[in-house]
């Protein structure tokens, strides 16, 4: 067993030019999955049990199953359905860059919620207080003192979601998609080499993971720009 | 619900086989993360930057590559090693239980590694300065108070590495292993019902989270029995 640099070399670009579709599974669902674990958060904090109870099952279920199975249901499951496939959304569940899309997305807002409700939950009682001493409505308090506190709180556990985000986005190679494992596989398949090809694709990985972790590290130093310095 | 007749067995057998790979990478994660821990926690520079590499490694890695690259890359080898003595073998591989259920548990361990070195952290030192003074060994002390410690600590966490073994399991019918998302391709295939089908896996996974998650709960509560009223 040899090392095959010349492959790498070789492969190299053929699996960055999937880069673009990692990136843009990433970024849209991460996104999408955003405004709806914002939409899920509202709904667990809204106090009212038929907005609470479905939000609840809803996180429950998708973080209680496997992403691949996810994607599955998405992809091959829904048009078994008649009207799903007479539905304006076919579109884009016929494509399966729309179905991984469409379940990173869920599947992420589950986990996401949980983060931010956690945030929420971290708001120190006494600025509350102060803000209802201030006489703001309940709306206010939300707005100019939950959420900006919130968003620092989670942001680090928020920043591991988006990694695991990245790392999830690889199964869409599983539904056909040619992102960065995806063409990987099509070259293991091809040249049966493994090592050269996977790990340097892990390598890719790492990197990418990498700069998110560094990103995040900035946004996070900016957030808590006005909060005291620890230590 | 028609459909699914005669394939309840099939899904059982495939359920087994879950609880087959969980109970399996169960105890090797806990072995990864406790050797890691330990590296990282030792005084040995060498220890550590091994074990700083495996958590950087196996954390920026989709989990899906890592499990190509071991079952793969283990059949290279193997076939390798089989050539040597019979050239006539073709093909020779890890069985992808095997190969899967070690893929999943290295990278589960490399985040039970951070879990466990936080929690020997953890453990109060006035306990273990007490341990000294009543003449413990190193090794006693090990045993009676910083596991007993530590392990309370790591437990919310490590439920979660648990419930990520659970669904990382789907991943292993990537490489062929016969559970229950591989039953539901051969359903498939004779019902043409994709969604039915998938949608029995994902209630099966669902059942194997709300046991484990039960479980740590009770766990949880054994271990705070001694600890009630101490806060």
């Amino acid at each position: 067993m040899s090392f095959d640099l010349q492959l790498i070399a070789e492969s190299l670009p053929m699996m960055l030019m999937g880069i673009g579709i990692t990136l843009k599974l990433l970024v849209i669902s991460g996104i999408l999955g955003l405004l709806l674990a914002i939409c899920l958060l509202l709904m667990r904090i809204s106090g009212r049990w038929y907005f609470n109870v479905p939000a609840q099952i809803y996180i429950y279920v998708f973080r209680g199953t496997p992403i691949l199975v996810q994607i599955f249901i998405v992809y091959y499951g829904l048009p078994q359905f008649e009207a799903v496939r007479d539905s304006v959304f076919w579109p884009i569940l016929r494509e399966p860059t729309g179905c991984a899309i469409l379940a990173l997305s869920l599947n992420t807002g589950a986990y996401v919620s949980e983060i931010l409700r956690g945030g929420v939950l971290g708001v120190d009682k006494g600025v509350l207080e102060a803000g209802s001493a201030l006489g703001m409505s309940a709306h206010q308090k939300f707005i100019y003192i939950t959420a900006p506190i919130a968003t620092r709180l989670a942001l680090p556990a928020y920043s591991n979601d988006v990694i695991s985000l990245l790392k999830s986005t690889a199964l869409a190679s599983t539904i056909t998609i040619a992102d960065m494992t995806g063409i990987a596989r099509t070259i293991v398949a091809d040249t049966y080499a493994p090592y050269e090809i996977f790990i340097s694709l892990a390598i890719i990985y790492m990197i990418f993971t990498f700069g998110l972790q560094k990103l995040f590290g900035v946004i996070e130093r900016y957030l808590s720009r006005y909060t005291k310095r620890e230590g | 619900m028609d459909v699914l007749t005669g394939w309840w067995d099939d899904y059982f057998w495939g359920a087994l086989v879950v609880g087959k790979v969980f109970l399996c990478s169960l105890g090797l994660m806990i072995l990864f993360g406790l050797l890691g821990a330990m590296a990282k926690l030792s005084n040995s520079r060498i220890a550590h930057k091994v074990a700083g590499a495996y958590t950087v490694v196996f954390r920026g890695t989709p989990e899906i590559l890592v499990i190509l690259l071991l079952y793969f890359g283990s059949a290279i080898i193997l076939t390798s090693i089989a050539q040597v003595f019979n050239p006539e073998i073709k093909f020779v591989d890890v069985p992808p239980f095997w190969a899967g259920t070690i893929a999943i548990s290295i990278i589960v361990g490399s985040y039970a590694t951070e879990t466990f070195r936080g929690a020997f952290l953890g453990v109060n030192p006035g306990s273990i300065e007490a341990a000294r003074a009543l003449g413990m060994s190193d090794l006693q002390t090990f045993i009676y108070v910083r596991i007993p410690e530590m392990w309370r600590l790591a437990l919310p966490p490590f439920g979660n590495h648990m419930l990520s073994l659970v669904k990382d399991t789907a991943l292993i019918s990537i490489i062929g292993l016969n559970e229950t998302m591989f039953v539901a391709k051969q359903a498939i295939t004779v019902t043409g019902k994709p969604f039915t089908m998938y949608i029995v896996v994902g209630a099966i996974y669902l059942g194997f989270s709300t046991l484990v998650t039960l479980f740590v709960m009770g766990v949880e509560k054994f271990g705070e029995r001694t600890t009630v009223g101490a806060k």
